[in-house]
């Protein structure tokens, strides 16, 4: 606890921000946040956006995984489903980005209720298993049902308009992108302080003990997929808007993985976790090619490197999985309670 | 002083952080010194990791030695050409990521691009960027379609035009004949399923049978029986590089079966080809490039390239060798007839190229009128001497 902040109410425990520095801080941080566009050039704002996509996708995993304790592998699947009602009613309809946005969510939560039935029998490595079967179906049906996906040649996605204005930039793209994967981590965050985020942290804990304690697991489980694939399918809409080609080759099985790393290295059941991971999966590969490109190297440094770099961050997944099991999350809370406490620990 | 194991990761995430923006800083710094305005820039998102590095490492050095050849020559017009490469794993949003560091930094011209899905994703920020002139790795019918891909082409026949070039000479080789398709099921794979279906019925061939299968290393049994039961005198494999190839084919002629296996451009490396194993002697395939071996009639290029690399070089290297020399020959042409270098007046210098001698790399003088080239040769592996060996002569579908 920060001293000096005792809390004397339940609504303020519960409150988001904790503390007038920590509001401070998420002032500062919105602010730093508002400006970014202003300074970043074209590359570094293309990966402002790569990165808010994944962190909702990993949000929305997070819930699932971190929060509700069901394993999947399926989260590309989902944001899949996501994608392709997007462009389809972006295509075919040409229906608000907004509106798409939210189709392409409820199809993917929707497809995620289904997928989330073997749920009640199986857990673990065995419901993972049963989650990539979303992954095959949804490709087959992206591959097959060419009419409406455009086959193994996928869609081409116009760019959205929002007051008549193309966002056919990063920059343009950044103002959307940004505040909705803002608004998502707000509500993730409101969902662990309401009955229903609980549920789901008492499934993870014990399922039975939660079933005793009058949790109805079928209802809690279903709602769990239905709000983590809604996240995914909402990411995909992004996705689709952002790389503007959708096919059923961008997203392979590889890209859950990614997220369910993300959420790992990130940490599991918190928020933050969720944001960090992602930063962490899409950003250190880049700085790890920033690094070497800022060597002074010549000839064929980049060949030679480029599969080093690949291991080392390989090495460093490993090594947060062995030193920091609780994730980055974990350290950054360690960070804060230092200055917590300060002067009074050195 | 002692430091703990959660200290020293804290340490490392701190140092990695803060390595970041003076990072940033000093790339932008360095961009800005590194490229005069009279560089041409040419960027590249190449694979040197991930799946397909064998054939981005093989270009990267295509590229690097064409460049070489032309600087020894004076550059284009007195300008040199700065090429700037950026490994992507393969992967679309690296790619992408590549694509927009490389244009942040250096006014680029000329652009190589890894694949499919990045050249299908960059496409409209290519046509808003307007200064870029694109080539790639993709062979995708859909590319050469010039107005939804203004400024692109590809260094080569689409695949369906691979296809044409086996088709037409199974047609001239035995009329009639049975041909199977045997694809994966990836947008590779089925890129040209429907031109060939329409090939074999304009030609008067018959389609014996159609095989699916996933890409990679699977068990064929199944589909050996169902292709014994077509009993093809031709099998087309596309949508692969190696695997599952050599499976049907050691499993097919154990079988008895005589069908004449072929096979399209990214499985008709040399090295690829001869790892079948003896049973793939006679396998067939088109090539757009000729071999680094090939030593028949007068191919200067070919001969310097043998001189720079004593050893032999993949059929990815004549390919990143040919863009590099196609994409630099439209800005030398663009910059003779006075005009800015953008993409629109680099395609259009590109589109002026008529009967122009490659040094061999083609055996034919070649001429751009669309967004592809459609000149191949059927080649034939010869096991024995474990080098593929020309089975026909060039084919033009042009003509």
């Amino acid at each position: 606890m920060r001293i000096g902040s005792a809390k004397q109410s339940y609504a303020a425990d519960a409150a988001l921000f904790d503390s007038v520095t920590q509001q401070r801080w998420a002032l500062a941080g919105g602010g730093l946040l508002l400006l970014f566009p202003f300074v970043a050039s074209e590359y570094w704002l293309y990966l402002a956006c790569l990165v808010a996509i994944n962190i909702a996708s990993t949000m929305g995993l997070n819930i699932l995984t971190g929060y509700t304790g069901l394993v999947s592998l399926g989260q590309a699947a989902f944001m899949g489903l996501g994608a392709y009602t997007t462009a389809i009613l972006q295509l075919r309809y040409g229906t608000p980005m907004l509106l798409n946005l939210l189709g392409g969510g409820i199809v993917a939560m929707a497809a995620g209720v289904l997928v989330g039935l073997p749920s009640l029998r199986v857990k673990g490595l065995y419901l993972a298993i049963a989650t990539i079967a979303a992954g095959v179906i949804a490709h087959f049906v992206f591959s097959h049902f060419s009419q409406l996906t455009g086959g193994t040649a996928g869609l081409s996605v116009p760019p959205a308009m929002i007051f008549g204005q193309q966002l056919d930039t990063s920059f343009r793209l950044y103002w959307v992108i940004v505040p909705i994967t803002g608004l998502l981590l707000l509500g993730a965050a409101n969902l662990f302080r309401t009955r229903i985020g609980r549920a789901f942290i008492a499934i993870r804990d014990r399922d039975i003990s939660a079933e005793v304690l009058g949790i109805p697991l079928l209802r809690y489980k279903l709602l769990s997929f239905a709000i983590s694939s809604f996240y995914a399918g909402v990411a995909g809409g992004l996705f689709a808007y952002f790389f503007r080609a959708v096919t059923p080759e961008s997203f392979p099985l590889l890209m859950s993985i990614f997220f369910l790393a993300a959420v790992i290295v990130g940490g599991m059941g918190t928020v933050l976790g969720s944001v960090l991971g992602a930063v962490f999966m899409t950003l250190v590969p880049e700085l790890l090619k920033l690094v070497v490109s800022a060597l002074p190297l010549s000839g064929n440094a980049t060949l030679i490197l480029s599969p080093v770099r690949t291991i080392v961050f390989g090495a460093l997944i490993v090594l947060f999985l062995i030193f920091e099991p609780l994730g980055l999350a974990e350290m950054w809370r360690r960070t804060r309670r230092t200055f917590h406490l300060w002067p009074f620990r050195t | 002083m002692t430091i703990n194991k959660r200290e020293l990761m804290a340490l490392g995430l701190a140092t990695a952080a803060s390595g970041w923006a003076p990072t940033a800083l000093a790339q932008k710094a360095a961009a800005k010194a590194a490229a005069p305005a009279e560089d041409i820039v040419f960027g590249a998102s190449m694979p040197l990791t991930g799946v397909f590095s064998f054939a981005g490492i093989a270009i990267d050095a295509g590229i690097k030695d064409y460049l070489t050849i032309l600087h020894e020559g004076g550059g284009v017009k007195g300008r040199k050409v700065k090429y700037v490469v950026e490994d992507t794993g393969y992967k679309v949003d690296q790619s992408m990521a590549v694509f927009k560091r490389i244009t942040s930094a250096n006014k680029v011209n000329l652009y190589y691009a890894d694949s499919t899905g990045f050249v299908k994703t960059v496409n409209p920020e290519l046509e808003r960027n307007g200064n870029i002139l694109m080539t790639g790795a993709s062979f995708a019918k859909e590319i050469s379609n010039a107005d939804k891909y203004p400024l692109q082409f590809m260094v080569g026949p689409d695949y369906s035009e691979m296809v044409a070039i086996l088709l037409r000479y199974i047609a001239q080789t035995k009329p009639g004949a049975k041909v199977a398709l045997v694809y994966s099921d990836t947008e590779f794979g089925r890129d040209p399923v429907d031109a060939a279906r329409a090939g074999i019925k304009a030609l008067k061939l018959e389609l014996a049978t159609e095989i699916v299968t996933a890409p990679g290393s699977i068990d064929v049994t199944a589909e050996i029986v169902k292709l014994r039961r077509a009993d093809p005198d031709f099998t087309i494999f596309h949508g692969y590089v190696s695997a599952p190839i050599p499976e049907f084919i050691n499993q097919a002629r154990s079988l008895g079966l005589k069908s004449q296996f072929m096979g399209t451009f990214w499985t008709m490396d040399n090295a690829t080809v001869m790892k079948m194993g003896p049973a793939a002697d006679g396998f067939l395939g088109v090539m757009p490039y000729r071999y680094y071996y090939d030593t028949e009639g007068k191919s200067p290029m070919l001969e310097r390239i043998r001189k720079m690399r004593p050893d032999y070089q993949q059929t990815g290297y004549m390919q990143g060798f040919l863009a590099a020399m196609l994409l630099t020959e439209a800005a030398r042409r663009a910059l003779e007839a006075g005009n800015e270098l953008n993409g629109k007046n680099l395609k259009i210098a590109l589109s002026s190229i008529r009967n122009f001698d490659t040094g061999g790399i083609i055996g034919v003088p070649l001429s751009i009128k669309g967004n592809s080239i459609p000149i191949g040769r059927i080649y034939k592996a010869d096991f024995k001497a474990q080098k593929m060996l020309p089975a026909s002569d060039w084919i033009d579908l042009n003509k």
